[in-house]
């Protein structure tokens, strides 16, 4: 499953990176796999087995975890390599094709807000994610030279954004149990961006998704860890 | 030049202060440096790096924009982070925009930088560290400790808003490097291992869970673990290596000087040892030393043992190996003691007798002991001495060649070696006519044999009647005719042929060869040499063959006629010099004793034989 490269990474940030990084492979394998021995899982489709929400928030908050720093150490590895010197940053400025999901800003506003809505809204940027990642895979590639490990991160980030998104969506069928009326989430146009003949318009275009994508998988690292800690151990983590 | 070198130099800090912050240097060097230590607020400090003592230093301002806004607006609070700082409460702070700020003096930029909240956390450094002492080592050299702290008082990490990850150090008081522990996640960890007597410094620091920067250290905690007095001792105990070499030492050379003084001999003889006796087989030293060189020399004459080198090289000389270890085997067939005990002594004048300078020149029969000698034969009167005489005359007579294999038949009287030349005598079809083969298949070795048949084996061509068949003897040693045949065995031996290592037979054309080779070397007289020549040429059937081949009628009829009883004389027809034993001489075929080199069947032995 995982390409684990934990070299790569523990050049990148050091050790405890790579620590992580194992940590939280270990703890994909028993997110993703359906039946892993060591952690009580349902089989899929069975009624009235659930794994505790505890348990699913560990997974979710040790796979967001997981992406978030996946998604930091490629922009840095992208930064470094393309994007010295040209100022992307400063162009960078406008918002993600996330930001028109209102999402809180800060402390006190996460705080007020009502737990489903926040899971609604991870879910929701989560699901406007998927497409953006898949093409994020295909387009990497074209990029000149691209090293493998942005290659290959690419393709985990895409991957786990899918598991994180099934567990996601058992938390709130066990939360909130009932449909989800509005599936909000929002849709990427970038793709044409990231096609385009100019070279240093396309690795701009990259560079602004890879921030986006930094800061998105943060929010929802963040979010989650809020829930955790609020829903599960009663604030007091 | 200054200048620009210095723009140089900020500009590689600035490149190299954050990855993910582009910082625009414009005009005066300016390093403006924003975090945030909770995720909740943020300040940014700015260092004045310049050499130009600036004109107004209050009129440096920083500019903030955020993403959405469209101007830039002043710092909302220059005093609450210190001097030359700018600090955004929460009510200013949106974690996940982008910000930029940009430090101005009277309308000159001094620098630009933008950033996003989440990315410059750091953390404050966790307080309250203390520790508490595990346990202690049996040895009271080392301790184990546990440090706790807590988190940063700022980081709201009960909520879940942040998540911290902390690294500690440690190092003695004395050292100058720290030592790092991997960063973790709890608040209390064990370190393990510490020397007793010694103070430790330790500190923490922390930073947000996948972030890359570390907040500042906590002030360092003293551990004293010298106020624990040790109980065993302060200092590590150390392997008394003195104590160790020099007791061991002195038991070593007490072990040395034991196994010196109680294997004395042992040792010498390893170091120093003795130089062999020399050995004679059957040669009991003590009879050289009680001075008995008549009995040694009869005995060194049956084992030929004067001429070993002689016949060393002669490898058919072998063939008549006495086989002393077996006395089993040969008890069975000892026909020979029986005619030799009832016949020998009937037809022939014993072994005593004959006594004859005539026709007995080389070959030597291998000795018979003295007490196989004077056992066996009752009709022998004569003292040991002289049968041991006639046997090596005997010897002489038939055989100068069979050294070895005599050697070993004679160095045990009465021994189990009678048993052999018994079977050999067996195993042997006897010669026929025209084997020249040397006598040593003869068997005068079975003569050796039996226990006071020994001597009987051993024929010797004593006289060559007219008729054409040849007078045998038993063996008769004489110390003549062992200088005799000692002559004539060095021709013999110059032959060396190549024999078979079937101890009994020889090939005729090997013999051949010695005989001609021989037979022009003769020098002795006439008798000698024909006698010698009837030496080598002689073949014996062996006692057994003749009692049990009726076929060989002829050969037993020319045993009546010969005085002696043990054999049945072949004779061997090829050359001139050849005897002829028997009245019918049967010219035989090179051939066949050519094909089976060593070994006359009786069958063809009979074929040839009338």
């Amino acid at each position: 499953m995982f390409k684990v490269q934990v070299e790569a990474i523990g050049n990148e940030q050091g050790s405890s990176k790579g620590v992580l990084l194992v940590v939280l492979l270990v703890s994909n394998m028993f997110l993703s796999k359906k039946g892993v021995t060591s952690l009580p899982i349902c089989p899929s489709g069975s009624v009235g087995c659930q794994v505790s929400l505890g348990n699913l928030f560990d997974r979710a908050v040790k796979l967001s975890h997981y992406i978030h720093s996946l998604s930091s150490e490629m922009f840095n590895e992208f930064d470094e390599r393309y994007a010295q010197g040209r100022g992307f940053i400063t162009k960078a400025i406008n918002g993600c094709h996330t930001s028109s999901l209102t999402t809180p800003e800060d402390k006190d506003q996460a705080q007020q807000i009502h737990h489903e809505d926040l899971l609604n809204l991870v879910l929701g940027v989560l699901r406007s994610w998927n497409d953006p990642l898949l093409h994020l895979v295909s387009e990497v590639q074209s990029i000149k030279e691209a090293p493998d490990t942005i290659l290959w991160k690419a393709v985990e980030i895409e991957e786990q954004n899918k598991r994180l998104l099934e567990g996601m969506e058992k938390i709130v069928g066990q939360v909130h149990p009932g449909e989800i009326e509005n599936e909000v989430y929002s849709r990427w146009s970038g793709l044409p961006s990231l096609q385009m003949a100019d070279e240093d318009s396309r690795l701009f275009a990259f560079y602004s998704l890879l921030h986006c994508l930094r800061r998105d998988s943060h929010k929802i690292d963040n979010y989650l860890k809020l829930l955790k800690c609020r829903l599960i151990h009663d604030s007091n983590c | 030049m200054a200048l620009r070198q210095l723009l140089l130099i900020l500009a590689l800090v600035c490149a190299n202060d954050s990855l993910s912050t582009s910082e625009v240097i414009l005009g005066r060097p300016q390093i403006v440096k924003c975090r945030s230590p909770e995720q909740e607020t943020f300040s940014c400090h700015w260092t004045d790096k310049d050499f130009h003592n600036l004109t107004t230093p209050e009129t440096v301002q920083l500019f903030y924009m955020r993403r959405n806004d469209e101007e830039w607006k002043e710092c909302p609070d220059y005093v609450t982070a210190g001097e030359n700082s700018c600090y955004f409460n929460t009510s200013y702070t949106s974690i996940w925009i982008t910000y930029c700020v940009k430090l101005i003096n009277k309308d000159e930029v001094l620098y630009e930088k933008c950033f996003s909240v989440d990315e410059i956390v750091q953390p404050d450094p966790p307080v309250g560290l203390n520790w508490t002492l595990l346990n202690t080592s049996l040895t009271g050299i080392h301790a184990d400790i546990q440090v706790r702290w807590d988190p940063p008082p700022s980081a709201d990490v009960q909520k879940g808003w942040i998540t911290l990850e902390y690294e500690l150090q440690y190092k003695d008081v004395n050292e100058t490097k720290w030592r790092e522990l991997e960063p973790m996640l709890t608040t209390v960890v064990p370190l393990y291992s510490l020397k007793l007597g010694r103070d430790y410094e330790i500190r923490v620091r922390s930073r947000q869970r996948a972030s890359e920067k570390f907040g500042e250290f906590s002030e360092a905690l003293y551990v004293s673990l010298s106020s624990i007095s040790s109980v065993l001792c302060n200092e590590e105990i150390q392997f008394p290596w003195l104590l160790v070499i020099v007791f061991g030492t002195f038991g070593l050379i007490v072990v040395m000087f034991l196994i010196l003084f109680s294997k004395h001999r042992r040792l010498k003889m390893l170091i120093l040892p003795p130089v062999p006796a020399p050995k004679i087989k059957g040669i009991d030293p003590d009879l050289l030393k009680k001075g008995k060189l008549d009995e040694v020399n009869s005995i060194l004459a049956s084992h030929d043992s004067y001429k070993p080198q002689l016949y060393n090289d002669d490898s058919w000389v072998e063939f008549i190996e006495l086989d002393i270890d077996d006395p089993d085997e040969k008890t069975d067939g000892l026909d020979t003691d029986r005619l030799l005990g009832d016949d020998h002594c009937k037809s022939h004048n014993c072994l005593g007798v004959k006594d004859d300078d005539s026709g007995r020149a080389s070959c030597c029969e291998p000795d018979i002991p003295e007490t196989d000698f004077s056992a066996s034969d009752t009709c022998d009167g004569t003292s040991d001495i002289d049968q041991s005489k006639k046997i090596s005359e005997k010897e002489e007579d038939l055989l100068c060649l069979d050294q070895k294999d005599n050697d070993e038949s004679h160095a045990s009287p009465a021994d189990p070696s009678t048993q052999k030349p018994n079977t050999n005598i067996q195993s042997k079809p006897p010669f026929a006519d025209s084997i020249e083969s040397t006598s040593p298949p003869v068997r005068t070795q079975l003569s050796n044999q039996s226990s006071g048949a020994n001597a009987d084996f051993y024929a010797q061509v004593s006289d060559v009647t007219p008729a054409g068949s040849v007078v045998l003897s038993p063996g008769q040693t004489n110390k003549t005719r062992r200088t005799q045949c000692e002559a004539y065995t060095e021709p013999a031996i110059q032959c060396q042929p190549n024999f078979t290592m079937d101890n009994a037979y020889f090939c005729e054309a090997d013999v051949k060869k010695c005989i001609t080779a021989t037979s022009h070397d003769a020098v002795e007289p006439h008798v000698q040499e024909q006698s010698f020549n009837e030496d080598v040429y002689f073949t014996t059937e062996s006692l057994t063959t003749t009692a049990e081949n009726p076929g060989t009628a002829a050969v037993e009829a020319s045993n009546s006629e010969m005085p002696v009883p043990d054999y049945t004389s072949i004779h061997i027809v090829h050359s001139p010099q050849g005897l002829v034993l028997n009245a019918t001489a049967l010219p035989v075929p090179d051939k066949e004793f050519m094909i089976s080199c060593g070994y006359m069947s009786t069958d063809q032995l009979n074929k040839i034989m009338p």
